[in-house]
Parts: C-alpha cells; structure tokens; sequence
C-alpha cells in the first residue's frame, strides 16, 4: 500500500517537474544528461562524424517453445487473417539460432535527437503489430483498429501513467505518449486476451527491436563506450558492453537460451521516494 | 358575511437595512431569497448541461456507427475519428446521471424550495444560520467546476456509474479513469458539505423560527416535506460523505477499503451507497410530493385531502425508506431471507405512497379546477409518478427484479420517478413561485405548449424503455446493435431519441419563458394564485427581512372554499378570524 503510494506521488512529482522544464515532447536537449550514467558520453545532436552505428545480433542456443494455437472462434473475421494452421502464438519467435522481438536500448545515456514522427501500434486480425516497440519519452504513439471490432488499448506502465481506450471500428486511431522512461510497458485488449505488446519507452533514440532474424540496428550513435541491455518478454533481460567508433560499424550480440525461460522479467523498477539528509530523494529499486 | 382582517401584512415595503455593495448583494448574499435564486441559476445551468449529455448518450444508442455530428470539436480521448468511444460513452452514462441528481435535481428541491419557501411559509425572517447558508451555496461551485473540469483530465471524467461501484470505481487499471474520478469525489464530498449544512438549517429554522401561531399541523405540506426530507439529508448524506472519502483514500493513497486484494469489500461500498440511496431517492421525491400537494389545493380551490394523512404519509414513506436499501442488492448474492425482508419493506412504501396520491385525487375531486401551467404540471406529476411507482413495484419483488435488473426496465422507471415526478413537479413549481420570486408572471400560452410538449415527448422517450429493457437491453449499454436478441429493437431506439431531442429543444422554450418573463413578463400581484399560506401575504417579490411586521397564523395551510367565508374562496393563514375561526389545523 505504502509504495503504491509513494508510486503515484512519484509519478505526479515527475510529471509536475517536466511540465516545469518544459519537457516531455522530445528526449533532447540535456547533452550532459543526468542519468547516473557515470561515464557514459553525453549525446547530442547528431554530427555524421562522430557517431558510429550500433549492429548486432540476437542469438538464442536450445530449443524453442512450439508456438500454440490461438482460439479466435469468436472472432472470425480475425482468424480468417491466417493461414490454414490458423493464429498462433508470437511471444517467442525463434528460428535459425536467431530470436525475434527482444529491446535491446543504451543505458546510462538521455538527450540526443528529439524524435520525428509518430511510431505505429497496429491492431490487425486481432493482434498488435508490431509485437516489440520502442519510443523515446514523450514520442507520440499513433494506434490504429485495422479490424472492424470493439479492442481496447489497456497500457498498464509501472512508472508512467496507464490509459485504457477502446477503439470500437476500423480505423480509428488514437494517439498517446509516455512523459517518463520505462522499459517495458505491457499494452493489452481485454477483450481478446491474447492480445500483449510491449513498449520500451527511454530519454534517447538509441535503441532497436530484433527482427525475425534476430538482427538489429542502433544508427547514429555518438562515438563511445556504453552498457547495452536486451529485454525480451520471456527470457529476461541482459546486459553487455559496445564501443562505437566515429564512422564505424560496432557489433554487438546477446545470446539468449533456452535455459533462461522462467527468468525475472522486470517491467520498469519502481521509483522510491524518501527524506534524505538533503532532502527528498529519490531513486530506483526496491524500498529500503 | 365574514370580516376578515389580514394581520402581519400591507405595510410599506421596507428599505434594506443599510446599503450593500453588488458582490455583498447578489453574489455573496445571506438573504434565503437570493441564495434560492442563485441555486436556481445554478442548477438550471446544471439541468441543461446534463440533459445535453444525455442527448449525446442518446445519439449513440440510436446511431451507433455513425460519426457525432460536432464530434470532431470534442478530444480524441471522447470522439476518436469522429466516433464516440466507449470509454466517453460511459462517462456521458456516469455524469448525467451524476449531474442530474447531485447538481440538478436535489439543489433544485432543496437548495432552491427549501431556501425559498421555509422562512416564507412558516413566517421568519430569514434562514437561522444565514452565513452557514451562503457556504452551502458557495460549497456547490467548486463542485461543479471540478464536475465540468473532470471531462477534460487525463483519463476522463468518472466512468463508473453514478453508483461507482467498487472496485471499478477504486481501480484506475480497470476503468482507465483516475483523475477524473478524484474530481468527481471530491466534488461530491463538497455537495455532502453543502447538503448537510443545509439540512441542519432548514431542520433549525423550522423547529425554531415558526411564527406565532404557526403550530406543527398547521405548517404547509411543503415545508413538511421539506423538513423531513432536510432530517433525511442529516442522516443520509454523511454516509455517503464518509463512503466517498474512503473511496477517495482507495483510489489516491492505497487504501483497500473496497477491494478485496487488501481485504476490502466491494459489497460495503454497495451497502454504503445504497443506505443513503434510497432515501435519496426519497429526498428526490418528498419535496416535489409537497409541491404537488400545494399546487393542486390551490389549483383546485380546496383544501388537501387528508391533510394529517399526508403528513404522516411523508413520515412514514422517510422512515420506510431508510430500511429498503437492500432492493437496489438482490443480485448481489444476499440472502434470499434478507431479500424478503427487503421486499416487503420496499412494497410497504406503496401504501404511504398509495395515501398520498389518492388524496391528491381526492383533492382534485368535485373541486374548481384551475389548469394553468403549475396546476398542469403538478397533475402531470400525479400522473407520472403513479407510473414510476406501480413500475418500482415489479422491481420490489426479487424473482421479477432479477430479470429486469440492469435492463433499461429501470431506466425507464428512475425516470419517471425523477423526471415524470421530480422534474414535473419543478417545473410546476417553477411556474407556481416564479411571480414570488422575480415579481412577474411567466408566459401562461408558452407554459402550457412547454408543458404538453414535455408530457407527449417524456412519455414517447421513456415509456418504451420499460419494452426495451423487458426486451433485454442492458441499461448501460454502449452499442446494442451487435447483439442478435436486440436487433428488433433498434427502430424503437430511434424512436426514442427523436423524442428525446424534443424533449430537449422543449426545455429551451421554458428557459426562454423563464428569462423572458424575469424582465418582461406581467407585473406579479403579491397573490396572483389567491392562495392561502403566508408567502402570498407578502409583497412579489418580498423585501428582504420579508414581513413588515411578524405574522400571525390563525389557519391551517389550505383553507380554501372555506364554507364560512363568503366573499372569497381562500383564507390566508395570517387573517384575523375576528368572525370566522375555522378548527385549528388541516382536514
């Protein structure tokens, strides 16, 4: 009870202090940063010559669970989306040593180019597209119905706060934002409850989504040495080190197994508020 | 022929007692006269922007893959597209239901009648706590500035119902709504605020600030139902209070007073709303029942039928109504023992009610019947409030009940229990007391049109909502077109929503009748209705301090066609019977 307290008084803190900054429509604009990164170089605005380009694979060793049948009965339009074998699961898509969907982002690292655009959450034949998302802090989420039916959008974030919208027809589309760093923030449709994404939400645009092959790509990075994390919803996260070069390609892989199911999953780690020698302080992880 | 001298009345109108500045006037007043107006202003306000809602309500229902028209003004979180989303759609359910009973209704009965007629009708000056009665007031505003604020927070304005139930109500993941519901319960533990000082002052004024003369079975019927209805609000309103400020502590500092994961129970939440709902109900309806008993003896030139019947038909239908609460939980896994309790005490209160409505006709009975516009709507009310009550009896028995409970069966009946009932009879009140109030008449031609328009389009949208709802159409009910049980209805939704935009478009020619007469309309007489209590015996409208000089009551409230008085048909309470001396109190 206490924390879920001090939970929301955290979020309203935040909130409140972006507004005061003014921020909260861009991760940029803080070269220096504040993230405790330590030694971590600062982001900027991007100078083709001096950043370098992030490439790097996901590998995963053992066996993959056989994807299972999805029972859309109830739905009929949605399953008629699929093949004969009909909709199967997609929280573990691996194939060929490779494994699909994990949110690899730079940590200790905030500022950089403020984000251009709009990134898409599609509904379609009852299911998000994509599975695995990124955005930066205050980067405007365009969600779309591309089936005609009732989904709602149920966000449920540790740290920011949740928003829970239907869109009752095609094509309808909403738009939302997170003003704090997250990683991840489970959306779900209530309605069909196969229905999961994930959304990695970080102060800076240095992150990527492995695709089918497991492969993934973080351009533009200032030249420097940084701790990388992968997520995947299944098997943890982990961590590793990449030293990118001006101009140069740095390669960088996970290797996930098939040992690792079960592992902790974190979702955001909660903030933690308490009145330190100077003050409020506040930090991450569990309460003292 | 009697000689009937009036006493207490006819002097000069007395100039304020010093001068005031506007603000001291008009906005922060102690007078009860212009803290009523200003309720009325208030809740008026009030009444539009809830029936408005549920125009919008209505739009869906009817049309539900249409885009809004105008939609595109409102925020993607109410109109995505050009469609209203769901989330919005409940929200419109939760607020006019919300608006209308906390903002619209209970400050019309209470906050407007109360204020208005019982330092007038039982002869006082003023309010005993006058400045306790402009906080009452002055509480209602950020009430409804937070209500109005709440649709444009993150998240919306509260979605749970106006019952908010728990744990939706409590739980911001499952509703999606967590601003918007701390708005509205803060605003609605500043309505508790208000209506429990108001009900302390009207319970003090009428116990201590009775003119000489005024004994208890001589009060008029409407400061009875006024005053019991005031003892109802003490008792009931404090429990709600107290339930919305732990829903409060539910939603913002993790309390589990209601859910069930940190030990709550989402059942008390029901038994806490219930137990001051159904008196609620009743304080809905007690003043309107007074109004009516007023309107129709006047209207009728004779006296209330029953007199000492109606008064303590209003006691007993209070006392009754605390014990009932439970009718409103039979689907709530209770004991079926402890729902035949509920039953039985819920079709008790026909009786009472049953008392009063006869009389009402037993009143009209042979009488000199007036049908001007208050006389129309307070018989409608009669009318409408029969209805509303012989409906309430199938939902009083628990078999039928669980069947047509959450349909559009009690949609239907609320209605006409707030709207045919309530509403009706403010508006005959309204028309009754305006003259009082601003010193002119309001239009009798528009009146009337209003009056027939309101009557044909209420019953043409809420009549067929008991078919709709036996039908099987959920009362809260998004969309109903995807539904195979509910395809044949959808013509009739159609149908109701045509009537409801002339209901609607009705109120707008009443308002028009309301601003117009405040400044153009007929001079008022002091008694323009020849009607008997002590209101009438003071100037329209009546200098502040109200009397010249103390009244005296000599009468009961509704001596009307007195058989000893000859050259009139109505005896004010306040004449000297230097000839006549009719027995003290009602018939």
């Amino acid at each position: 009870m206490r924390s879920e307290f001090l939970k929301k008084v955290s979020v309203l803190v935040a909130a409140g202090a972006m507004a005061a900054c003014g921020g909260g429509d861009s991760g940029g604009g803080d070269p220096g940063g504040d993230a405790g990164g330590g030694e971590a170089p600062a982001a900027a605005q991007v100078d083709p010559a001096t950043v370098g380009t992030i490439s790097g694979t996901i590998n995963f060793a053992g066996d993959s669970p056989a994807p299972t049948a999805i029972d859309m009965s109830a739905e009929a339009d949605c399953a008629a989306g699929y093949g004969p074998d009909g909709p199967m699961s997609n929280n573990v898509i691996a194939a060929n040593g490779r494994l699909a969907n994990v949110f690899v982002h730079l940590t200790g690292v905030s500022g950089g180019p403020a984000p251009s655009g709009s990134v898409q959450l599609d509904q379609e034949n009852c299911r998000y597209m994509p599975h695995v998302l990124g955005v930066q802090v205050g980067q405007n989420i365009e969600i779309t119905n591309s089936d005609d039916l009732l989904h709602n959008i149920n966000a449920s974030p540790t740290e920011n706060r949740g928003f829970n919208i239907s869109q009752p027809r095609a094509g309808i589309t909403s738009n939302q934002s997170f003003p704090l760093a997250e990683v991840m923030v489970p959306v779900r449709c209530d309605v069909h409850g196969w229905m999961q994404a994930y959304i990695g939400v970080v102060d800076h645009p240095y992150f990527g989504v492995s695709g089918p092959d497991g492969s993934f790509t973080i351009p533009n990075v200032p030249a420097g040495t940084y701790t990388a994390e992968a997520w995947h919803e299944a098997y943890g996260a982990m961590s590793g080190s990449v030293t990118v070069t001006a101009g140069g390609t740095a390669t960088l892989s996970f290797d996930y197994s098939s040992d690792m199911a079960g592992a902790h999953v974190p979702l955001g780690e909660p903030l933690v508020i308490r009145h330190g020698e100077h003050g409020i302080e506040v930090h991450r992880g569990a309460q003292d | 022929m009697a000689t009937i001298v009036a006493e207490g009345t006819g002097q000069a109108i007395l100039e304020e007692h010093h001068p005031q500045t506007f603000l001291r006037k008009y906005m922060f007043s102690t007078d009860h006269k212009i803290i009523a107006i200003q309720f009325l202003i208030y809740t008026l306000f009030f009444l539009m922007i809830g029936g408005f809602l549920a125009i919008m309500m209505r739009y869906q229902i009817a049309w539900p893959d249409q885009t809004l028209p105008g939609g595109g003004i409102l925020p993607e979180s109410m109109v995505a597209s050009g469609y209203m989303l769901p989330e919005f759609y409940n929200s419109l359910v939760t607020m006019h239901g919300s608006i209308m009973v906390f903002l619209a209704i209970m400050p019309m009965l209470v906050g407007v009648y109360a204020n208005y007629l019982i330092p007038l009708q039982i002869g006082a000056d003023d309010m005993a706590f006058p400045r306790l009665n402009m906080m009452s007031f002055w509480l209602m505003v950020p009430a409804g500035l937070l209500t109005l604020a709440s649709f444009f927070v993150v998240g919306g304005a509260a979605s749970s119902g106006w019952t908010l139930y728990a744990p939706l109500s409590a739980r911001p993941d499952l509703s999606g709504v967590e601003l918007g519901q701390i708005y509205w319960l803060l605003a609605l533990v500043l309505i508790g605020l208000s209506s429990i000082l108001g009900s302390v002052n009207y319970i003090t004024t009428v116990i201590n600030m009775r003119a000489p003369g005024m004994t208890w079975f001589r009060m008029p019927l409407t400061v009875w139902a006024l005053f019991i209805t005031a003892i109802l609000g003490l008792l009931a309103m404090p429990v709600l209070s107290a339930a919305g400020i732990m829903l409060l502590f539910d939603q913002t500092i993790g309390t589990t007073f209601f859910l069930p994961e940190g030990g709550g129970q989402p059942l008390l939440w029901q038994h806490l709303f219930w137990f001051f709902g159904h008196p609620e109900v009743y304080i809905l309806i007690l003043p309107a029942m007074g109004f009516t008993s007023e309107i129709i003896a006047a209207g009728s030139r004779k006296p209330v039928f029953g007199y000492h019947a109606m008064v303590w038909a209003i006691i007993s239908i209070a006392f009754l109504g605390f014990v009932v609460w439970g009718h409103h939980m039979f689907q709530s896994g209770m004991n079926p023992m402890l729902g035949l309790s509920f039953t039985i005490s819920t079709l008790l209160i026909a009786v009472p009610s049953a008392i009063k409505t006869f009389n009402w006709m037993g009143t009209m009975w042979r009488g000199n019947l007036h049908f001007h516009t208050a006389m129309l709507f307070a018989v409608g009310f009669v009318a409408m409030f029969a209805i509303g009550g012989l409906s309430g009896i199938f939902m009083a028995s628990t078999p039928v009940d669980i069947y047509i409970h959450d349909t559009y069966f009690i949609v239907a009946h609320i209605h006409y229990v707030l709207f045919g009932g309530s509403l009706f009879a403010l508006f005959g009140a309204i028309y009754y007391w305006f003259p009082k109030m601003f010193g002119r008449m309001m239009n009798e031609k528009l009146g009337k049109v209003h009056f027939w328009l309101t009557l044909i389009f209420f019953n043409l949208v809420f009549f067929p909502m008991h078919g709709v709802g036996m039908a099987g159409m959920m009362r809260r009910i998004y969309d109903s077109s995807g539904y195979a049980h509910l395809q044949g209805i959808q013509d009739t939704n159609a149908l109701i929503t045509f009537a409801a935009l002339g209901l609607y478009a009705s109120g707008f020619l009443f308002a028009f009748n309301f601003f117009w007469s405040m400044k153009k309309g007929k001079k008022a007489e002091a008694n323009p209705w020849n009607a008997t209590t002590l209101e009438w015996q003071t100037p329209s409208p009546p200098m502040h301090g109200n009397w010249a000089e103390t009244p005296v009551v000599y009468h009961g409230p509704h001596e009307f066609s007195h058989p000893d008085v000859e050259d009139k048909d109505w005896l004010a309470q306040n004449e000297r019977p230097d000839v006549v001396s009719p027995a003290g109190g009602g018939h």
